[in-house]
């Protein structure tokens, strides 16, 4: 077991681009995640009818984060051809006697941005209109990164580490050295012990460089001890190691791994937090309760929203440890496929 | 001395062994004759327990095959060359020998020999991508006489090499043979045989001769082992 987990190791070193996939390609993604989902500090164009609106709700506008562009009373007539023509304005405010209006370009982060900044405006000028909201968990400054950082965490132990290994094992069988390997002493349980081992080195090495950067670097937010999600994002690794063993005995070469991965991979994408499993419709969000992915993500949310311990995870913890002990079975008996003893 | 009795295997409805019998004394060379898709791999396979028959035994022995502990006397190289490209030669002997249980300082030793056996001492620290085809087969012979097994199964050993390779190679399948080792080799290269003690004609997983490679030599007119197996392989038409 322990010489086919050196040789693990030892051949994934010497392969700089599963070595890349494994430890830069997480780091890069999660820089562009961040990008794409941190603060961007827009601030939206709104246009205003030149002199209809009251001075002290114009002197409002002008402080919230946003350009106020006055316009002829003729971009009113036509508010939706006047936001096709000119896309630099985000949206149109006008404001009559018995109603307030407003007309944005497409229902999109940049109209958000333009509705949040007038609302605030008009909260300013009325303060009975002012609401004050408090979080339970977070506060308003988070960015969608902050709210979502987690996700991309347990997705990237999942799956970078699930690819490497169960093309790995394709290709060990397609080459022939499944055959040798089997052709020896060793015996089928040690052949699944000794690459989970082997590819459990790396979890642990990935799990510790994203998560000191997601939390040092990009400064992603956790309530509780960052052990725990060390704990979680190895065992959900091993998981994806199991999963690999299992769908590269179901796939003859490389790109069936990859023809499978619409069916192993991208559902569970779903049930990762990214959408809340209880707005899925037909009760299938109860879905989540046969992918491994939900129970890492759900613990890692637990631990850095929330701030939960032991206490808080263990039974995602006992999920994935019988996701692992179900695969290893699994796999003993798959292995039976290549060599009966 | 492996013994093979009435031996079938069947894959889905497609029946791969019919009823093969048949003897290897030790210390031989036999090979296995036939035309691809004869069922010369699936027999090796079966001999050496890795599957196992629908009906009919394989002792080595004495002892009922398969069983794990017989795989320790028991080298095996596969007709693709089955070696690590991303470790170096050296590296994917040292992982075969672990696998075989070898001790390391027996092992580090032993490498030092079937390197030298098969002239790759000066490359044992390259990576195997690098090496060419005619190395890495030396190199896949290497890893399966590593552990100095007692039966040594080669599955079309000489595929794609060239003529003095194959000469160096046979060389070295001898040197085996006087040491002791029971050697088993499946080919379809006919010019083989004669390097063999003993020859079994396959043909449609059933075995149509086998017997002393001289003894079968005597049968024919032209003194080739291509009319052998024509004149075999004919008759079994006739009674198929």
């Amino acid at each position: 077991m322990m010489d086919l987990a050196k040789r693990v190791i030892k051949q994934t070193v010497n392969d700089k681009r599963s070595i890349m996939m494994i430890l830069v390609a997480p780091l890069l993604i999660l820089t562009l995640v961040y990008f794409l989902l941190g603060d961007s500090n827009y601030k939206p164009t709104v246009g205003i009818e030149k002199g209809s609106l009251p001075e002290p709700l114009v002197t409002a506008m002008e402080e919230q984060h946003m350009h106020i562009k006055k316009l002829p009373s003729e971009a009113f007539d036509e508010p939706e051809s006047y936001l096709k023509k000119h896309e630099a304005v985000d949206a149109l405010f006008e404001m009559n006697d018995s109603s307030v209006s407003i007309t944005l370009v497409e229902s999109s982060t940049k109209g958000a941005k333009a509705m949040t900044a007038i609302q605030d405006a008009l909260a300013d000028v009325n303060p009975a209109a002012k609401m004050n909201i408090s979080y339970v968990y977070g506060d308003a400054d988070q960015t969608l990164f902050d709210s979502l950082g987690y996700v991309f965490l347990a997705l990237f132990s999942f799956f970078l580490i699930f690819i490497i290994s169960g093309m790995a094992l394709v290709r060990e069988r397609s080459g022939g050295t499944l055959e040798r390997l089997l052709m020896t002493p060793i015996k089928r349980s040690e052949v699944i012990l000794g690459y989970t081992l082997g590819y459990s080195v790396f979890a642990v090495v990935q799990a510790i460089l994203i998560v000191l950067y997601a939390v040092y670097v990009l400064d992603l937010s956790s309530a509780g001890h960052i052990g725990w999600i060390f704990v979680m994002m190895v065992l959900l690794a091993i998981v994806a190691v199991s999963f690999g063993a299992m769908i590269s005995v179901f796939a003859r070469s490389e790109l069936q791994v990859v023809q499978l991965i619409p069916f192993t991979i991208i559902p569970q994408v779903f049930f990762s937090g990214l959408i809340p499993l209880d707005l899925i419709p037909y009760h299938l969000g109860n879905l989540c309760y046969i992918m491994p992915i939900y129970y890492g993500a759900a613990a890692i949310k637990g631990i850095m929203v929330y701030g939960d311990g032991f206490a808080g995870i263990w039974m995602y913890l006992a999920g994935l440890l019988g996701f692992v002990l179900i695969l290893f079975l699994i796999n003993m008996q798959a292995m039976k496929k290549f060599r009966r003893l | 001395m492996i013994e093979v009795e009435n031996l079938y295997k069947k894959f889905g409805k497609h029946p791969v062994i019919q009823g093969i019998s048949m003897t290897i004394p030790p210390s031989e060379i036999c090979c296995l004759l036939g035309p691809s898709g004869s069922g010369k791999t699936t027999l090796i396979r079966l001999m050496i327990g890795v599957i196992v028959g629908d009906e009919g035994t394989v002792k080595i022995d004495d002892v009922n095959m398969p069983n794990l502990s017989m795989l320790g006397d028991i080298g095996f190289m596969p007709q693709n060359d089955a070696l690590y490209d991303d470790l170096s030669a050296e590296d994917n002997l040292r992982f075969f020998g672990g696998l075989q249980q070898m001790k390391k300082a027996a092992l580090e030793a032993r490498m030092n020999d079937v390197l030298a056996l098969v002239d790759l001492t000066a490359h044992r620290k390259k990576m195997v991508r690098d090496f060419s085809g005619g190395m890495k087969k030396r190199l896949s012979l290497a890893a399966s006489i590593l552990h100095s097994p007692k039966i040594l199964f080669l599955d079309e050993p000489t595929v794609g090499i060239d003529p003095v390779l194959k000469r160096t190679i046979w060389n070295q399948f001898q040197e085996l043979k006087h040491a002791g080792t029971t050697i088993i080799v499946s080919t379809h290269v006919m010019d083989e045989v004669t390097e063999c003690d003993k020859a079994a004609l396959i043909y449609n997983g059933r075995l149509i001769a086998y017997d002393a490679v001289t003894a079968l030599l005597a049968e024919t007119t032209s003194g080739k082992v291509e009319e052998l197996f024509i004149m075999a392989s004919e008759k079994e038409g006739a009674r198929l």
